[in-house]
């Protein structure tokens, strides 16, 4: 009886989810909260519209609930949750973004619960990523516009000294020597600072009333404040980034710390002012320093290997060079260039070396850009390397190769062989500053500058190309999962199956019959049927292809549901008195997950310490409903 | 249709355990049980819908019965929390 009618709602509601329209049900939520001034955020779930608002004054909760499409809405952890239903909410939020404005910068949230799932080196490594790719259309034009432009003033000399070049080279470049304030307003939005409080830091970086790091000489040094404590150097982070994106990390860190700790009655000066001034500070005495540290040994490193090792430190440093590039040490070897120009051999044999590096970039991240199917990331690719091929490479490295990783360390390892072969035969330049195709403008011996560039671009690509596999988005269906890398490896044994499907057992470990865990309660079936597991390891996997349809607050419990299936997968007896500790939830309500996904972690020393057995309850809590219910490890 | 209002003095809140004693209780009626806890409800016999609303101590919850037994099932239901939650 009661199953008939939910059966029927379900019927009611696959019709309306037919009809809804759209853009009508985002019109109407928003005209229901305030409107887009009025949203602080906007992100989307599988089933849920989540809205950070400031006002909630301005919220019409009852209207909302009875706007076409939105099921169900409710307050939680400062979000306004509408529920809208699967494969429905992500086209409902695309058009809450355009009749709002709301930016779709917002979804961090949404990737940021994504990232938490990650290891650390992972999110490490993936943080200059989506700190670059925001801003990649600012530096893709400036890197394009900055080759053509250096190129042009090689190649002709009096342009070199007209206006044009004048002009045209301020605009191409303002990009790359502000490059801290696009870096530090695009990772505050990483991080979750303020963006303008972003901005002010990497302002301060570049502030004119420092010195331009770029005309750093070792006669040329900058001046210095004497604070006491401690001394300041006088110079700017022209070109950097990573000491920005860490600046950035400890501001958004103290900003939202100082939130939380702050009245709010004081909030708008204290916390901006706390912010600016502890920033600046860590930034300029700690980070400032250790980076001019590190400078001067890769500087002085840099040279040596190039100097007097011969071959071998050109193929090191062919290996190394991209790698300060993403540190933002490069700018300085001009200095190296200048030294070797003016010295005793009078040729520049940095730069083939650098030349073999940037080039082998351009030549992975072409791989990419022709490899890849997704048309995004072509249009990303493709101006990105040939941006580099005209010796401009933090587009391709930041953008492309970087991100991925796998074409990066190609890209090294054609650079090492590039520079390699370029020292071997004796190149050199007559100037210094330009590297890739307009390095042929500069070179000793243009054949075999041309064959160098052919050999370094030639093994990044081939490398990529063998080495590097697009990551299909997780929607894609997976054609042969056995064939296609299983990051995640379903478990083989089932425990529960029935009509519905088949669970496999979520944690490996000895299986009981549900009737055995020591527990009045889950042994007595009202929770439905199942098994138990008495735990070998400490992580719970996802027992089928499913939904997560709830999770615990203490984390130590979860359900999954899938073709009418609801599971619950409960660590340990009584652990609900433990509140979360000794468990980590790597999902949330909402998450669809594949078998084998890992669910929860736990630790049995926690539970044990605590007093509680830490057998894993595996349910079927509508087992009632369900036919041909069988239990027990198969 | 009859409802009450009732503050979850239960430490640990309506969990796993009791939530699961909970449905067994109101599978003994014919009636609609209906969970809410402010904005958001649920039917009190899906488990995990119950689970997921996260109802902690403190929490005043408005349980809804609805149907042909609803006044015997009102005051066992009523009873129940008392007892359990």
């Amino acid at each position: 009886m009661n199953d008939d009618v939910s059966q029927f709602h379900l019927f009611m509601e696959g019709e309306k989810i037919m009809a809804l329209d759209y853009r009508k049900c985002a019109e109407e939520i928003a005209a229901n909260i305030g409107g887009g001034s009025n949203v602080i955020s906007a992100a989307h779930c599988a089933t849920r519209l989540r809205l950070v608002i400031a006002d909630n004054g301005k919220v019409n909760k009852a209207a909302l609930e009875n706007v076409d499409g939105v099921k169900g809405m409710f307050e939680s952890n400062g979000q306004l949750q509408l529920i809208i239903g699967t494969g429905t909410v992500n086209k409902v939020y695309d058009e809450f973004l355009s009749v709002t404005g709301a930016s779709a910068a917002s979804k961090a949230d949404v990737k940021a619960a994504a990232a938490s799932r990650m290891p650390l080196w992972k999110k490490i490594l993936k943080t200059p990523g989506d700190v670059f790719v925001p801003i990649l259309p600012a530096i893709v034009a400036s890197g394009l516009m900055m080759g053509l432009v250096e190129a042009l003033a090689k190649a002709i000399p009096s342009f070199a000294d007209s206006g044009w070049f004048g002009f045209l080279d301020l605009v191409a470049n303002t990009a790359f020597a502000l490059l801290p304030i696009l870096v530090a307003v695009s990772a505050a939005r990483v991080f979750g600072g303020n963006i303008f409080l972003g901005g002010v830091i990497g302002m301060m970086m570049v502030h004119p009333g420092l010195m331009n790091a770029w005309t750093v000489t070792p006669t040329n040094q900058p001046a210095v404040w004497d604070l006491g404590i401690f001394k300041i150097s006088q110079v700017g982070y022209q070109g950097h980034v990573i000491p920005v994106i860490l600046a950035v990390l400890l501001m958004s860190t103290v900003e939202k710390w100082l939130h939380k700790k702050v009245p709010e009655m004081i909030d708008l000066f204290v916390t901006p002012l706390c912010t600016v001034l502890i920033t600046a500070f860590a930034t300029f005495v700690v980070i400032g320093p250790i980076f001019s540290i590190l400078e001067n040994w890769v500087l002085k490193g840099a040279e040596w290997l190039v100097t007097s090792t011969g071959g071998i430190g050109a193929l090191i440093m062919g290996a190394l060079y991209p790698w300060t590039v993403v540190m933002g040490l490069h700018h300085m070897y001009n200095v190296i260039e200048a030294g070797m120009l003016s010295g005793a051999l009078g040729l520049n044999i940095w730069m083939p070396i650098a030349s073999a590096a940037n080039f082998a970039q351009f030549g992975a991240c072409l791989a990419v850009a022709i490899k890849c199917r997704n048309a995004k990331l072509k249009s990303v690719a493709l101006p990105s390397s040939l941006s580099a091929s005209l010796g401009i490479t933090e587009p391709a490295i930041f953008g492309v190769n970087f991100r991925f990783m796998k074409p990066f360390i190609a890209g090294v390892i054609g650079g090492a062989v590039g520079a390699l072969f370029g020292s071997l035969t004796g190149l050199g330049a007559t100037t210094y500053g330009v590297t890739g195709i307009p390095g042929l403008l500069a070179i000793n011996n243009v054949p075999i500058y041309c064959i160098e560039l052919l050999i370094a671009a030639g093994v990044a690509f081939l490398i990529t190309t063998v080495i590097w596999k697009e990551e299909l988005p997780a929607t894609a269906p997976a054609a042969a999962p056995a064939a296609a890398a299983p990051a995640i490896e379903a478990p083989t044994v089932s425990v529960i199956r029935c009509a519905n499907g088949v669970v496999l057992q979520p944690v490996k470990g000895n299986v009981i019959p549900y009737d055995k865990i020591p527990d009045d309660t889950f042994a007595s079936g009202v929770l439905g049927v199942g098994v138990g597991v008495e735990p070998t390891d400490e992580t719970v996997v996802a027992p089928f292809d499913g939904e997560i349809s709830s999770v615990a607050e203490s984390k130590h419990a979860v359900g999954v549901s899938a073709n009418d299936m609801e599971l619950l997968i409960h660590v340990g007896v009584d652990t609900v008195n433990m509140n979360g500790d000794g468990f980590t939830c790597l999902v949330k309500e909402g998450d669809r997950v594949k078998a084998g996904q890992p669910l929860i972690r736990f630790s049995r020393a926690k539970i044990k310490a605590a007093g509680y057995s830490d057998t894993v309850a595996v349910l079927l809590t509508n087992s009632d409903d369900l036919e041909g219910v069988e239990i027990g490890a198969k | 249709m009859k409802s009450f209002e009732y503050v979850i003095t239960d430490p640990v809140g309506i969990h796993a355990r009791p939530a699961g004693i909970l449905v067994k209780e109101i599978k003994k009626y014919a009636s609609t049980v209906t969970v809410a806890k402010g904005e958001k409800s649920v039917n009190a016999l899906k488990l995990m819908a119950l689970m997921g609303m996260g109802i902690k101590q403190g929490d005043t919850v408005k349980v809804t019965v609805d149907g042909a037994d609803e006044d015997t099932a009102f005051a066992a239901i009523q009873d129940f929390f008392k007892n359990n939650f």
